[in-house]
């Protein structure tokens, strides 16, 4: 066993194992911290897959942005009731049905599942050794996906109108 | 595999272990002498004396500190969560501390020279902020979860106007790796990116004073209103962890606008035999800087810092970015 596929593995583990415990989890705060383990993990995976540049922009932007916003939220909000639900479902025959319906799609697809191996070095488009994968990323953002990177913006441009527009109106009304 | 890969795979990690322990004693050993230095110059600044009992002149007076907070018994409170009562000063002090590995101390000389490096240093700061918001949530304590909850807002606002400013430099060296960066300024007229960023070099100064949460924007830790803000509950060690934490974080944000904004390891002669003399040089300027600054200045009011972030500091490093690029697509 190589080492790559030795980390390789690693990660994945504790990828799935901390994700399934993000959902039984019954304290909220413990549910973004096991999640936050998940993509720091995941990050990792995008080192091993050669992509640096992707590492920086997921615990930038997920680890840094996206879940310290969930941990406000989780603060915020009063879950007193909802962590005393029950996670599982009590009725038998609603819960054998969704057991049957999830393991036909997993058996359809578990040839693909098992096809599926993890290749080292990863495939990439583009020529690593010639230029950095920042450089090749930009590239094809500003070329190839320009489109689409335009109205990303103007989506999110539209978001910040919208929050903008919330704020003023509770100015004027309080 | 064959043995002699084997044998050098094994040598090089023992080398990059070694390595990294000495950066990290010497980062240890400036977080020490830096406490140090703050009391003394804060004292020479309000007509007092400072530390002078320990050694000559106070100067064993860290060492003394450090001997008190470990000998201290280690409380935890009866309704503190432990897990997050405990990993909070660990994320605190890793994310602080990690940033040393990624500055170039001099031209031949980084732990990790990697091509993205500044984004990583940006990663980590980012990252540090748990360590403020889950002291303040597992502490169970009405000032500590205030206190954290206005460091996470605060830093979270900062890093915005702290990565903007960066940006502008990113886009005069053409490159996300910090040793590029200083070779990119030694190529420029000025040699150092001070002279035609400065603006952006005001901003991140701001803002990285706020991003550790130092006077004049120390709300998180405000004494006044928080007592201690988000470590209240925390004692000896765990708390000295905190601090070591707050102390790495000015030493990292300061060397890291040494190596974006004034050359790095570069000044105006060689020295020979001691290459990052002008690093340490520069080093030391901010980091007094920092200490006058916090002699100097009254502490903001809450909104006020909001304010400050948003409305004059973000939108001034945005125009700032703008003409930058408009200047690179001219010349």
């Amino acid at each position: 066993m190589s080492w790559d596929l030795l980390i390789f593995y690693y990660l994945a583990i504790v990828m799935i194992v901390s994700t399934v415990l993000a959902v039984f989890s019954r304290n909220p705060v413990y549910t973004v911290l096991l999640v936050l383990i998940m993509i720091v993990h995941q990050a990792f995976v995008l080192l091993t897959l050669g992509s640096d540049f992707l590492t920086a922009v997921q615990l930038i932007v997920y680890a840094g942005a996206v879940l310290v916003l969930f941990l406000f939220v989780v603060y915020l909000i009063n879950l007193r009731k909802e962590t005393q639900l029950n996670i599982f479902i009590k009725r038998f025959s609603l819960s054998f049905i969704i057991f049957l319906v999830s393991m036909f799609f997993l058996l359809k697809n578990l040839g693909v599942l098992v096809a599926l191996k993890p290749t080292f070095p990863a495939y990439l488009p583009f020529d690593l050794e010639k230029n950095s994968n920042t450089w090749w990323i930009a590239t094809y953002l500003f070329t190839n996906y320009l489109l689409q990177f335009e109205i990303l913006g103007v989506i999110l441009l539209v978001a910040i109108f919208g929050v903008v527009f919330l704020i003023r109106k509770v100015r004027e009304v309080g | 595999m064959e043995w002699s890969s084997w044998y050098s795979i094994i040598f090089n990690f023992i080398l990059m272990v070694i390595a990294c322990l000495v950066v990290a004693g010497i980062g240890l050993l400036h977080v020490a002498y830096l406490t140090y230095a703050e009391r003394k110059i804060i004292a020479r600044m309000q007509q007092r004396l400072g530390p002078n009992r320990v050694g000559p002149r106070g100067l064993l007076q860290p060492f003394a500190d450090m001997i008190k907070l470990l000998g201290k018994e280690d409380l935890t409170p009866s309704g503190v969560d432990k897990p997050i009562f405990w990993t909070a000063p660990l994320i605190s002090l890793v994310c602080a501390g990690t940033g040393l590995a990624l500055i170039p101390l001099w031209s031949k000389f980084v732990l990790s020279n990697i091509n993205v490096g500044l984004l990583f240093i940006l990663a980590l700061s980012a990252l540090s902020s748990y360590g403020v918001i889950l002291s303040g949530w597992g502490s169970n304590s009405r000032y500590a979860f205030l206190g954290g909850l206005r460091a996470s807002a605060q830093v979270i606002s900062y890093e915005i106007a702290m990565s903007l400013s960066l940006l502008s430099v990113v886009l005069m060296a053409g490159s996300l790796n910090l040793q590029d960066i200083v070779k990119a300024q030694l190529n420029t007229p000025y040699k150092i990116y001070i002279i035609p960023q400065i603006v952006a070099f005001v901003v991140f100064i701001i803002s990285a004073i706020a991003e550790c949460n130092r006077t004049p924007f120390d709300l998180p830790e405000c004494e006044n209103e928080l007592v201690a803000g988000y470590f209240v509950e925390y004692a000896a060690m765990k708390f000295s962890i905190f601090y070591l934490a707050e102390y790495f974080g000015m030493i990292v944000m300061s060397a890291l606008a040494v190596t974006c904004f004034l050359g790095g390891w570069a000044g105006p002669f060689e020295i020979p035999y001691v290459p990052f003399f002008w690093f340490l040089v520069k080093l030391y300027l901010l980091l007094f800087f920092y200490i006058w600054v916090r002699a100097t200045l009254p502490r903001y009011r809450y909104d006020q810092l909001m304010g400050l972030g948003w409305k004059v500091l973000i939108p001034v490093a945005l125009a700032n970015l703008f003409v930058t690029a408009v200047f690179k697509l001219i010349l």
